[in-house]
């Protein structure tokens, strides 16, 4: 499996900073030094690791400078590589998604409790015979075949 | 969970290919009566305490190792589907329960008219049975499999009392329905294979995590391998794991003899048998078929007709999906089993087209599914991503479009001229254009859902006219009839030109009618165990 580099996850950080900007007191996904998470999870998936290597290998060929960048021109530069990479562009958008929303920070900032769905699942109120007032009084209406 | 055995190779009465909605449904049935099953299956057993919704990694798994499109899985037991030409891609699950392990388990039946759309309507062919005949297959199959759901739809014929109550709606489905409700459409809830109380084996009540659609680690959601496979070696079947078969043999009077496979160590095996039934689904048998040639039948087996792999209907899949400016925990109760409207589901030809479509209600998933788009496109990175994010988290819900698809020669199954699976067996090739009809019935459909997503207050509205991984229903590709000339098998599923050769998924449909099928693929494949019970008893040694 390939295994990545540390320039790359530089590269990876600014990408995602601009991905992910900061908000309230949350840093942006760059700061928050999500790569090397980024990096195990890609790796779980033969073909989604082979995706995601070519995406980070693609964009750094195409602008090799890209942290010499301002934001803007940093905006602009992903911006054309998601109109002409578009397959590799949502690999990475995906991986970065996430792993963002699976920071505790983040979860923390959103409400959300960041528990996997299972074991505990969720509790649901019980069925309510009463919604269906309206249908009971409906007379049925499927097509015969008898007639 | 064992297979007895699996790898002796000792003539058996029945061989099943696929061990999947329709294998099982015929495996337990046949090994009830007494009948020598063996099963062999591609695909491995299941352990639902694994499944990935336990993991904090499930998003991820959800997209790669859990995915349902088998060219994204790449899992060993996968093959490759070659849908290039098709703007719907295939999507499936092969093991023990086959694609019923990721299935959504939204259960309704056809409707009668499905049976007769030549005759009501003039389009395609009717079916060589009918809803009544099918009927008590349908009862059968929803106690073994455990139906959630009431009775009383005014859409739909009078059923038998399903075994427990709804699933369910939920705040976020009481919205969705109020809308439905406020133009005074058509709705019920769905009739769904999710236990809402413990029913079956060790089986337990959904506890409403909102992803069975990666397996359902509390065993509520039915599937084969929980089911009738248990049933099944009870009875004495027996499946062999890790077995690919790439040809169905036949002797010198074009009879079955058996199939050639591939076990799981990589050996060449022959398995020999009385007859054979083909249970790979609407992609996979098809493929067998066509690659089980000789001088005798050089365009595969069963195929004088011409028509294998002709006719691949899916269900033409649009979605639309809005945002409401209530939080309702979306997340929380199974992905597609809420309700249904079939408001215009029957044929109205003031619409400009024939046959109809049901509405799906759908609840959504967690932040980084939303942020993925989930149902729509991803929300955009960069500026406004986290106001969009917290806007549609917890409040957005869909209405899934399953139209009828109508049978076409040029939609196709055939063998893929270069690619191939891990075994260098042929792999399918999908060739598919959406007909006119369709697409005018999933336009009529989007304008309807948007109204009714309005009327429950949603904003924020997002169409997709057609999901392309939506390939989820296989059906067509070796059609059921009485003129062997038109049609593959007969009514019981039997082939015109094989008598101890058999088809029991969704190959055989006629037509698609819209609505998930599978029920009725199970109930067929009871039908045809029921069949060869009562009249094939010389397939017995
Ligand atoms: C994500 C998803 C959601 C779905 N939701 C619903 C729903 O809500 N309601 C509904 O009605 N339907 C739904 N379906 C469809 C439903 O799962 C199928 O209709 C049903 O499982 C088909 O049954 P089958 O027996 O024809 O094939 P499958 O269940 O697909 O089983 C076929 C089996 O054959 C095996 N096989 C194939 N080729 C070979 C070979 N060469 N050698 C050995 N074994 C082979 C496969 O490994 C597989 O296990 C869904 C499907 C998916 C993927």
């Amino acid at each position: 499996m390939t295994t990545y580099t540390h320039i790359d996850q530089t590269l990876l950080n600014s990408i995602l900073d601009r991905l992910l900007p900061a908000i309230d007191e949350l840093a942006s996904a760059g700061q928050m030094n999500l790569s090397d998470e980024i990096v195990r999870l890609a790796a779980q998936q033969a073909r989604f690791n082979a995706l995601f290597t070519a995406a980070m290998n693609s964009f750094s060929e195409r602008h090799p400078s890209f942290d010499s960048l301002d934001s803007e021109q940093q905006d602009d530069a992903i911006r054309s590589f998601e109109a002409n990479n578009a397959e590799l562009f949502d690999v990475l958008l995906s991986i970065s998604y996430i792993v963002y929303y699976k920071d505790s920070r983040v979860h923390e900032r959103i409400g959300w409790s960041g528990k996997s769905p299972q074991p505990d699942g969720n509790e649901m109120e019980p069925w309510d015979e009463s919604v269906l007032e309206n249908m009971r009084k409906r007379e049925p209406f499927w097509r015969r075949t008898d007639v | 969970m064992t297979s007895n055995n699996g790898s002796t190779n000792e003539t058996v009465d029945i061989l099943v290919i696929g061990a999947g909605a329709s294998g099982g449904a015929a495996s337990a049935w046949l090994s009830e009566a007494g009948f020598k099953v063996k099963c062999l299956e591609q695909g491995y057993w299941q352990d639902p305490s694994k499944y990935a919704s336990a993991s904090a990694d499930y998003e991820f798994e959800m997209m790669t190792n859990w995915a349902p499109d088998p060219n994204v899985r790449q899992r060993d037991e996968d093959y490759p589907v070659n849908d290039s030409a098709s703007p719907v891609t295939p999507v499936m699950f092969n093991g023990v329960g086959g694609s019923t392990i990721l299935w959504t388990a939204h259960t309704p039946r056809f409707h009668p008219s499905d049976f007769r759309v030549k005759s009501l309507d003039g389009v395609a062919d009717d079916w060589p049975i009918s809803y009544e005949e099918l009927e008590e297959f349908y009862d059968l199959n929803d106690e073994v499999m455990g139906c959630s759901g009431i009775n009383g739809d005014p859409a739909n014929p009078p059923r038998s009392p399903r075994q427990m109550p709804p699933l369910p709606l939920g705040k976020d489905g009481k919205k969705l329905i109020s809308g439905f409700e406020k133009l005074g459409w058509h709705w019920w809830p769905s009739d769904s294979y999710v236990n809402s109380q413990r029913y079956g084996e060790g089986r337990d009540a959904c506890n409403f995590c909102g992803h069975n659609h990666m397996g359902c680690y509390q065993r509520a959601k039915s599937s084969t391998d929980l089911t009738y496979w248990p049933r099944a070696l009870r009875n004495g079947a027996v499946i062999e794991t890790g077995a690919r078969v790439h040809r169905i043999t036949t002797d010198d009077s074009g009879r079955a003899t058996g199939a050639d496979y591939i076990d799981s160590k990589g050996n060449e095996q022959h398995q020999s048998a009385r007859a054979v039934i083909m249970a790979a689904n609407g992609i996979g048998t098809p493929r067998l078929l066509l690659n089980s040639t000789n001088d005798a039948h050089p365009d595969g087996l069963a195929n004088s007709s011409g028509l294998v792999g002709k006719n691949l209907m899916f269900h033409p899949f649009a979605m639309i999906a809005g945002t409401f400016p209530q939080k309702m925990k979306t997340w929380q109760g199974p992905l597609g089993n809420i309700a249904m409207s079939q408001e215009f589901y029957e044929t109205d030809k003031n619409r400009g087209f024939v046959r109809g479509y049901t509405f799906q209600f759908q609840r959504s998933l967690g932040p980084a599914w939303i942020a993925k788009g989930g149902f729509r496109k991803p929300i955009p990175w960069g500026e406004g991503h986290h106001e969009l994010l917290e806007k549609r988290l917890g409040s957005t819900m869909g209405m899934a479009v399953i139209g009828e698809d109508l049978p076409e020669l040029h939609n196709t199954v055939d063998l893929d001229p270069e690619l191939t699976d891990s075994d260098g067996i042929p792999a399918p090739r999908i060739t598919y254009t959406l007909s006119k009809n369709s697409r005018d019935q999933l336009d009529h459909a989007i304008e309807n859902a948007k109204k009714a997503l309005e009327a429950a207050g949603a904003s924020d509205i997002y169409v997709d006219p057609m999901m392309r991984q939506s390939g989820w229903h296989l059906m067509g590709t070796a059609r059921m009839g009485n003129d062997p000339a038109g049609s593959v098998v007969d009514k019981w599923g039997q082939s015109h030109d094989v008598d101890n050769l058999f088809i029991v998924d969704g190959s055989v449909f006629v037509t698609g009618a819209a609505v998930n099928p599978t029920p009725t693929i199970q109930a067929l494949a009871l039908r045809t165990a029921d069949y060869i019970v009562a009249n094939r008893q010389d397939l017995k040694g």
